[in-house]
């Protein structure tokens, strides 16, 4: 792709050095995929190419006065914002001590970089256009109760966004943390590198409910040592065009990860859930439940590979994404992979696309309850098997109304 | 009075197959009507076209309920305006719980009439109280709708929900289907006990032996599409000597 082509425009950027400078020369070469990419076949990035993007600039520290109100947040939280792609200068402070923070230095860089597939577009992109970086260490054996609520608002539709944050956990750390995108601006490519140490565990949410013009392109790279635990999930909800990619290294015995997630999809939203679960060492679980709802002319995409390593004998990865669609102008697409080594596995995926069951819509209307009230309880039913597999109740209520506020503005049986 | 259903040369199809070819049947309030008939002879059907199932197109006649025409009415609004039926195969809805399930229905009604949504420890009441007359525990109480209950299990909830529904018509499609001795017994002292002035009940069966237990008004004998003979309840027992051979070309 000719550079005048590519989007955002970094001919604006300042000197980057190291792994930066690095990630810039990787972009400047290769830029975003094309067609023909396997992995970006069912997300397709041409429109990107027509907007002017300017990667966003720190201009003078921002205080939380700058920022728009936030609803919906746990009291007891402890949240960070971003705001245009750039962090509040006091956003750490309070932290709770056992979490150290700071910026990333080029060490930390390199360290995320790792979590990732090299020469990842949004990884490369967003560390040469970095507009912040911000690394968590939880110390060994705290365990942090409080969630940490990363909460990415913004209102220039002309930005690109590039935060980078690295979050670590010690051995025997826990800490339940959430990120939630809710902004206007033009791009939002958040990278995320999350080591999880020994016997550490992670409660982690991510909630994608971007403003209906922003394309949010997400990389997020998971590494989880021996008996670790990841409860995770991601919710799609906002934005024109999401991708939410999520790479896990499972890279010591008898870890454990949930990476479950829903999309919600209405109008032209297009969603892609992109997984790739990595088994390099035996005895650990994996499960990802996917649930999507497609009204209008949405469009889903579930990549989910299960890659199990010739040592990752007794592994267990499931894996499950059923779609629904409620109209005939939405389209899924479910593409899960397993790739399988090791003999003495068990491992399960399956993928099914459907619609709402008109038999089950009989016998609730029979009943005299509306058909717009049936639809809804049984797309409630449907997403609950992916939403309670949560089990952090601060991280599940910070998701849940995302899911019922969809709901409540799904139009009552216009498709009959 | 206005009966509660007049049912007027109601011809319906399924697809391009013609299946009831001009029924007539009326129904006053607080009657009970048996409709018997061999298989395929369009009882289900005639329980679908009277509640409103998608699917089953009426090509002739009327449906009048308390003198007004339903068949334009959805069947949510066919139920809210007091039809109930009572499924021959109960369907499972995994991850609707039953009590949201019976509450939301039990608000429908209410909202229609105008009424407040009803009270939650009252209606959690209300259901332990009628469930306990129909051998229902707090585990089926508990359950997703219909999900890992028994044959049995299923048309006792069925019968759950009638009562707590209080329609004015009750269909009940084979209730008795797949029922043993003291499960049959159950479900009809249930039907039974919501027998009244107010409710009239359209029991569809094939088999007489339920009629010993819900004993009907009126017997009548649905074969090929038409109602071939209508009785008292000895024609039940009629049928169940000299079965349905040669009922089509009594009409």
């Amino acid at each position: 792709m000719p550079e005048s082509m590519m989007q955002p425009n970094l001919q604006g950027l300042g000197p980057v050095e190291g792994v930066r400078a690095a990630a810039l020369a990787r972009w400047q070469d290769r830029g975003w995929p094309g067609p023909k990419d396997e992995s970006w076949r069912f997300t397709r990035l041409s429109s990107l190419a027509k907007m002017e993007l300017q990667p966003a600039v720190a201009n003078g520290a921002l205080t939380p006065a700058d920022m728009p109100q936030l609803n919906g947040l746990p009291e007891a939280a402890h949240v960070i914002r971003f705001h245009n792609g750039v962090m509040v200068s006091t956003a750490t402070d309070g932290l709770p001590t056992a979490i150290a923070s700071r910026q990333l230095d080029d060490d930390d860089l390199a360290s995320l970089m790792a979590l990732l597939p090299s020469g990842h577009p949004v990884t490369d992109l967003s560390l040469a256009a970095m507009t912040s970086g911000l690394c968590l260490e939880v110390a060994p054996g705290a365990k942090v109760k409080t969630p940490i609520i990363l909460v990415f608002s913004g209102d220039d539709s002309a930005l690109s966004t590039h935060p980078a944050v690295l979050l670590r956990l010690g051995r025997g750390a826990q800490a339940v943390v959430a990120e939630w995108h809710k902004s206007a601006v033009g791009l939002a490519a958040p990278v995320l590198g999350v080591d999880i140490g020994d016997e550490a565990r992670l409660d982690y949410a991510k909630i994608q409910s971007e403003g209906a013009a922003t394309t949010h392109l997400a990389a997020t790279g998971i590494k989880m040592g021996e008996n670790a635990v990841l409860d995770g999930f991601q919710l799609s909800v906002g934005g024109r065009l999401a991708r939410l990619e999520a790479h896990v290294m499972l890279a010591a015995e008898k870890s454990d990860c949930r990476l479950s997630a829903i999309y919600l999809g209405r109008g032209n939203q297009h969603h892609d859930i992109t997984t790739n679960m990595i088994h390099a060492k035996g005895h650990c679980q994996s499960n990802q439940v996917i649930r999507g709802v497609l009204d209008d002319a949405a469009r889903g995409v579930f990549q989910g590979k299960v890659h199990v390593a010739q040592d990752a004998q007794k592994t267990d990865g499931q894996q499950m994404s059923r779609a629904l669609l409620l109209s005939r102008k939405a389209e899924a697409d479910a593409k899960p992979e397993l790739e399988i080594y090791a003999d003495d596995v068990i491992c399960a995926h399956g993928a099914t696309v459907g619609e709402l069951d008109e038999t089950q819509l009989f016998y609730l209307t029979s009943r005299g309850i509306t058909r717009a009230l049936a639809k809804s309880m049984l797309i409630s039913a449907f997403l609950d098997d992916a939403i309670d597999m949560v089990e952090n109740t601060d991280l599940a209520d910070l998701l849940r109304p995302h899911v019922s506020g969809w709901m409540q503005s799904l139009k009552g049986g216009v498709d009959g | 009075m206005t009966p509660l259903l007049e049912i007027k040369d109601l011809h319906a199809s399924v697809g391009e197959t013609p299946i009831l070819k001009g029924i007539n049947l009326t129904i006053n309030h607080g009657e009970i009507h048996a409709i018997m008939g061999p298989n395929g002879s369009g009882k289900s059907t005639m329980s679908y076209v009277l509640s409103g199932r998608d699917g089953y197109e009426v090509t002739g006649g009327d449906v009048l309920m308390n003198g007004q025409s339903i068949l334009e009415m959805e069947a949510d609004e066919r139920a809210r305006a007091g039809m109930f039926l009572a499924f021959q195969y109960p369907v499972e809805l995994p991850g609707v719980a039953g009590m949201s399930f019976l509450r939301a229905a039990v608000n429908a009604r209410r909202i229609e009439a105008g009424e407040d949504e009803i009270d939650q420890l009252e209606f959690v009441k209300m259901v332990r109280s009628k469930a306990k007359d129909l051998s229902i525990n707090e585990d089926m109480l508990k359950r997703a709708v219909n999900v890992g209950f028994s044959g049995g299990e299923k048309k006792r909830y069925e019968i759950l929900q009638m009562a707590l529904l209080e329609p004015q018509l009750a269909v009940l499609d084979e209730t008795d289907s797949g029922l043993d001795v003291d499960a049959l017994k159950i479900v009809s002292d249930g039907v039974n006990m919501l027998r009244g002035e107010q409710r009239s009940m359209l029991v569809i069966t094939h088999y007489q032996r339920l009629l010993n237990h819900i004993v009907p008004d009126y017997v009548h004998i649905l074969a090929n599409g038409k109602i071939r003979r209508s009785g008292g309840k000895e024609l039940a027992l009629e049928v169940e000597e000299s079965g349905y051979a040669g009922i089509d070309d009594a009409a």
